[in-house]
């Protein structure tokens, strides 16, 4: 006989057992899990991608913080390439006394040269087109429900009245994963006109080429030799990894939700393994006795989990894969157009079910391994599962195995540090915690109702049990409870801490010209707080003289930001919300330069005082010594710049002013106005923005609760894989009870106590750290100085976990306390 | 009653074992010098109060467990010098057991409990010979059944089945009768005895039922860990 023989004569009845439905659960729900988050991020990663080269709108661009030379456009005609000129800005558009930020590219008639614009005509019929021409807009639905226009409307942009010709359907560029504002399409010479592109607004330029791979090639040395000091040039693969980097971040986030439940999955199977090798003690002694070799045992074994675990594991990921694709459907609506239809990649749900497998093994071999050497003798006596020896290196395989899965999902191995210690920490938090409530629990046992005494009895009696379920689900729980009460209410804190008259406009690309009578036209609209600040644009060229391309940065993230366009401002006194920690403010006439940089900054760049930083600002030159390191409060809505210099240098540098205003909503008409009488100044609505950002704050959030969903999940299979492995004790228990009188409602009182006691533990950890983790993000995150954790929903959420945990444990014991107990006694 | 024919090859012997543990209290023996042999087609029977070391004495005997000092030879083979793996392909080839509690797997079938000890040997006629086996003990309609879907008397019947069907040359009962009613266990004992010289085995028997042990052609008594009498 082979061993997979037997196991399949063992799994015709074995795969009702309760402690091997629970294990295949188990890895049904970490396949699903993993294989869900894994096959959803791939495929947006790649839809996003494949749409890199129609972000760009190109074969190649170069961007630049002012319009690049007419040198660029002639050279790439030179070349016999095509040469497209656009820009793109965030300005807020009127009409029908409604205000509304929108995101505007302003394209010349070539563009787009790659990729597609798509627009509709008041019937809805679709085209592919160009920028349109001047007087002209496209606005996108959002856009015109917002203002409520239609096609063939008048509305108002950057002070010049256009006229809607098309609704947008897709445009190439729109370079952010997800849109943030409304977006319209104009012609560049019509911002050019209206003054919406000066050094100082928020504009963006971009010249675009295409053509032969080859004359590309060319143009990009041309370019690279040629560029001015705040252009970059940017090809399709640079967007590729920026665009990855990005996701990646976004994505690890679901990945390590997954990764939690499939470490509790591992928890769940493990129990459930060390139950399946207890049941199977006195077989396999017989086995062994019959003279059953222990390779054939252990064969044996490995083969009856893992014939059902095989399909499980398909089925996982065929579910998994069916889950994503649903997700997919939900979320298209957030991604490019052109990445839409990129096919349900396989290979994530199927590594995630290799990944589920491994899980199995090694969270359930070490049982086994024992089990196998169970010696034939042990048919004579009752010896049970012996406890593993001091140093069993079998018990490595589960910390293996769940160290090389935090690895694997977090992608660098020092995330994955981070990580695992966190896990640990809110581990050993729990188990802290349980183990104080436990041991309160058996110093009053005695003052204790009966029914209660016999369920905290049993707890503590199982006390190494207790712990793994109550730390289990006290991590789901924790998770949960920090994305469904948490989250929110540190949003709403951060929210109301900001005071009702905090700046929610901006004004940008403002001359020095006309400074004093916009400053004072605001104030007529009844503007308060009102605060400018100068703005020059320029470039990091060196630090201690060593040229920014040949500094050694640390990290691609400096890297990337040394070669992005800085904004400098200077202001005599430390703005608010500033801080200095390190150095001095600038004195009042220094006699040369001198610079202030965030904390962040200085971190990226590895700066200290004392450091001299150069920069180059159009043709200027400046360098200038670090004199302080600040701390900025960036939640305020103030203007605010990562670099600021003394103002007796800073104000010979080219610029203009950015100016930050406090004005109630219901002002439109009187913004449209003033948007009118200065058509060069964009104006940015901060509320719009934080609104935006919460709405998608919300959909990544519930996106993630339904993750954490799955974790919940497999905390509550720990809990059955407990209930399974303590069922026998139980069931002797209960039938001894009830042969010496106990009623089954006395019985069924004492469980409900002792599962309601179990879920309170686990609900009240979750609850101190759910509310330690928001008061330290509170704290060092989001800089609220008083937050109070929502005890009245975490209290409640606790109380509901607790009645949940005593209803499912009560279902779980159900069979056993209606069995009868003479039956009982003669099966144990 | 005697039973089984006397030629006088040694197939198991016994030489000075002592078995003991080490307890909470210091050193526990629980075999104390205990010799025996037992030829070829003999019956053997081992009584003794609960506790004496009967059932420790057996596993000895088949292999299952080491003397902490002694030796045991089985078909002339010192036991003490194999490895648990060796041991089993002997035991495989040459021992069958029944047991007091059955120790039937619950998964498998009746039939399937019997294939059990051909299919580990990879014998090629394996399910004629385990339903003949079954026949033998009157149960080839339960075939199909589960343990827990037997009497007690039935699975120990089945145990019987499983310990016969692949002619093992010496055969260990513990107790064979002890979970069963005085009238069921007359009838295992009948049956037992008539498989035996049937198959003309080896047997050695492990009780304290002194009817069961009177049937055997020799009978020793363990007392305190020695085999301090032999009845013949």
């Amino acid at each position: 006989m082979n061993p997979l023989k037997l196991a399949l004569r063992n799994l015709r009845r074995e795969w009702r057992l309760p402690e091997l439905r629970t294990l295949i659960l188990a890895l049904l729900l970490s396949v699903i899990t993993l294989g869900a988050v894994g096959t959803l991020s791939t495929r947006v990663e790649r839809a996003v991608l494949m749409s890199a080269a129609e972000l760009i709108g190109g074969d190649m661009g170069v961007n630049a913080a002012t319009p690049l030379p007419q040198a660029f456009t002639d050279q790439a005609h030179a070349l016999g390439l095509h040469a497209s000129a656009l820009a793109d800005f965030p300005s807020v558009a009127f009409a029908n006394d409604r205000s509304q930020l929108l995101e505007v590219v302003a394209g010349d008639a070539a563009w787009p040269l790659r990729g597609k614009l798509v627009i509709a005509n008041a019937d809805g019929h679709e085209s592919e087109t160009h920028a349109p021409p001047a007087g002209k807009l496209y606005l996108d639905h959002r856009a015109l429900v917002a203002l409520d226009l239609h096609v063939g409307d008048r509305v108002q942009l950057g002070g010049r009245e256009l006229r809607i010709a098309a609704q947008l359907q897709r445009e190439p560029g729109a370079s952010d994963l997800v849109s943030l504002a409304p977006r319209a399409v104009m012609a560049l010479s019509d911002a050019q006109s209206a003054g919406l592109l000066g050094a100082g607004s928020r504009a963006h330029h971009r010249l675009l080429v295409a053509g032969d791979p080859a004359q590309v090639d060319a143009y990009r040395a041309w370019a690279k030799a040629n560029l001015p000091s705040d252009a970059d040039i940017v090809t399709p693969q640079q967007v590729q990894e920026r665009l990855r980097v990005s996701f990646d971040r976004a994505g690890a986030f679901l990945r390590l939700s997954a990764l939690l439940a499939a470490l509790l999955a591992g928890v769940a199977i493990a129990l459930s393994a060390r139950r399946y090798a207890q049941r199977k003690v006195d077989e396999i002694a017989l086995l062994r006795a019959l003279g059953a070799s222990r390779g054939f045992v252990f064969g044996g074994l490995v083969l009856t989990l893992a014939v059902p675990a095989v399909i499980a594991a398909a089925i996982g990921a065929a579910i998994a894969a069916v889950l994503a694709a649903a997700a997919f459907a939900f979320a298209h609506g957030l991604l490019p157009p052109s990445a839409q239809n990129v096919p349900l990649p396989l290979t994530p749900a199927l590594a995630a079910a290799g990944v589920g497998l491994a899980v199995l093994a090694g969270f359930a071999l070490p049982p086994l391994t024992r089990l196998a050497s169970v010696p034939p003798v042990a048919v004579f006596r009752r010896i049970g599962l012996q406890p593993p020896r001091r140093f069993d290196t079998s018990y490595l395989l589960p910390v293996i195995v769940a160290s090389g899965l935090i690895a694997l999902e977090s992608g660098t191995w020092k995330l994955a540090g981070v990580l695992a210690a966190s896990l640990a920490g809110a581990a050993v938090f729990a188990l802290a915690i349980t183990a104080a409530m436990l041991w309160l629990i058996r110093r009053q046992l005695a003052r204790l109702h009966p029914a209660l005494r016999l369920g905290a009895s049993a707890l503590t009696r199982r006390r190494a049990l207790s712990l793994i379920q109550t730390v289990a689900i006290s991590l789901g729980l924790t998770a949960l409870l920090m994305l469904a009460v948490i989250a929110p209410s540190l949003l709403d804190n951060w929210r109301r801490e900001l005071p009702a008259d905090t700046p929610n406009w901006f004004v940008v690309n403002v001359q020095d010209a006309q400074r004093a009578s916009v400053l004072d036209s605001l104030r007529d609209l009844g503007a308060t707080r009102l605060n400018d600040m100068p703005v020059a644009v320029g470039k990091l060229v060196s630090i201690d003289g060593v040229p920014v391309e040949r500094v050694k940065f640390n990290s691609r993230e400096a890297r990337d930001t040394a070669q992005r366009q800085v904004r400098l401002s200077w202001s005599a006194a430390l703005p608010p919300a500033n801080r200095v920690i390190a150095g001095r403010w600038f004195p009042s006439h220094p006699q040369t330069a001198e610079v202030s940089v965030d904390r962040m900054w200085a971190d990226t760049f590895d700066l200290h005082p004392g450091d001299t930083l150069s920069f180059l600002v159009g043709e200027r030159h400046i360098d200038a010594r670090l004199t302080s390191i600040r701390e900025v409060d960036w939640s305020r809505f103030n203007v605010n710049f990562f670099v600021m210099l003394d103002p007796a240098h800073g104000g010979e540098l080219p610029h203009d002013w950015i100016a930050s205003f406090h004005l109630p909503h219901g002002n439109a008409s009187a913004l449209a106005a003033f948007s009118r009488a200065y058509p060069n100044l964009s104006l940015i609505d901060v509320d719009e923005l934080l609104d935006r950002a919460r709405e998608i704050v919300s959909q990544v959030t519930g996106a993630a609760r339904w993750v954490l969903g799955f974790s919940l999940l497999a905390g509550a299979l720990v809990l059955a894989a407990a209930l399974t492995m303590s069922a026998r004790e139980r069931r002797h228990e209960s039938a001894l009870l009830r042969t010496l009188g106990a009623r089954g409602a006395q019985l069924r009182l004492a469980a409900v106590c002792e599962f309601a006691l179990l879920g309170a533990v686990s609900g009240f950890t979750a609850l101190f750290g759910a509310a330690s983790a928001g008061a330290w993000l509170a704290h060092s995150i989001f800089r609220i100085s008083d937050f109070t954790p929502p005890w009245a929903p975490l209290f409640s959420a606790a109380i509901a976990s607790a009645m949940i945990v005593a209803a499912l444990g009560l279902a779980g014991t159900r069979s056993v306390l209606r069995a009868s107990p003479l039956l009982i006694l003669r099966r144990s | 009653m005697h039973d089984g024919s006397q030629n006088r090859i040694a197939l198991l012997s016994a030489e000075k074992l002592g078995k003991h543990v080490d307890g909470p209290a210091g050193r526990l023996d629980i075999l104390d010098d205990v010799s025996l042999e037992v030829n070829a087609g003999e019956t053997v029977a081992v009584v003794g109060a609960s506790g004496s070391g009967k059932t420790t004495l057996l596993g000895l005997l088949a292999g299952l467990d080491l003397p902490s000092r002694g030796s045991v030879r089985l078909e002339g083979q010192p036991l003490e010098t194999l490895d648990e793996e060796a041991r089993a392909r002997l035991r495989l080839r040459n021992v069958g057991f029944v047991f007091q509690s059955f120790h039937l797997l619950p998964a498998l079938t009746a039939e399937e409990n019997v294939l059990l000890p051909l299919e580990l040997g990879g014998a090629p006629d394996a399910l004629a010979r385990a339903r003949a086996a079954l026949r033998a003990v009157g149960l080839r309609e339960r075939a199909a059944h589960y343990p827990h879907q037997l009497s007690g008397g039935e699975q120990q019947r089945v145990a019987i089945a499983r310990a016969f069907v692949n002619s093992p040359r010496i055969l260990f009962a513990d107790e064979p009768t002890g979970n069963l009613d005085r009238r069921t266990g007359t009838a295992i004992g009948d049956l037992l005895f008539a498989l035996n010289r049937e198959h003309r085995t080896t047997l050695v028997l492990v009780t304290h039922d002194a009817e069961l042990a009177a049937r055997c052609a020799r009978v020793h008594e363990l007392v305190g860990g020695r085999l301090c009498e032999t009845l013949t």
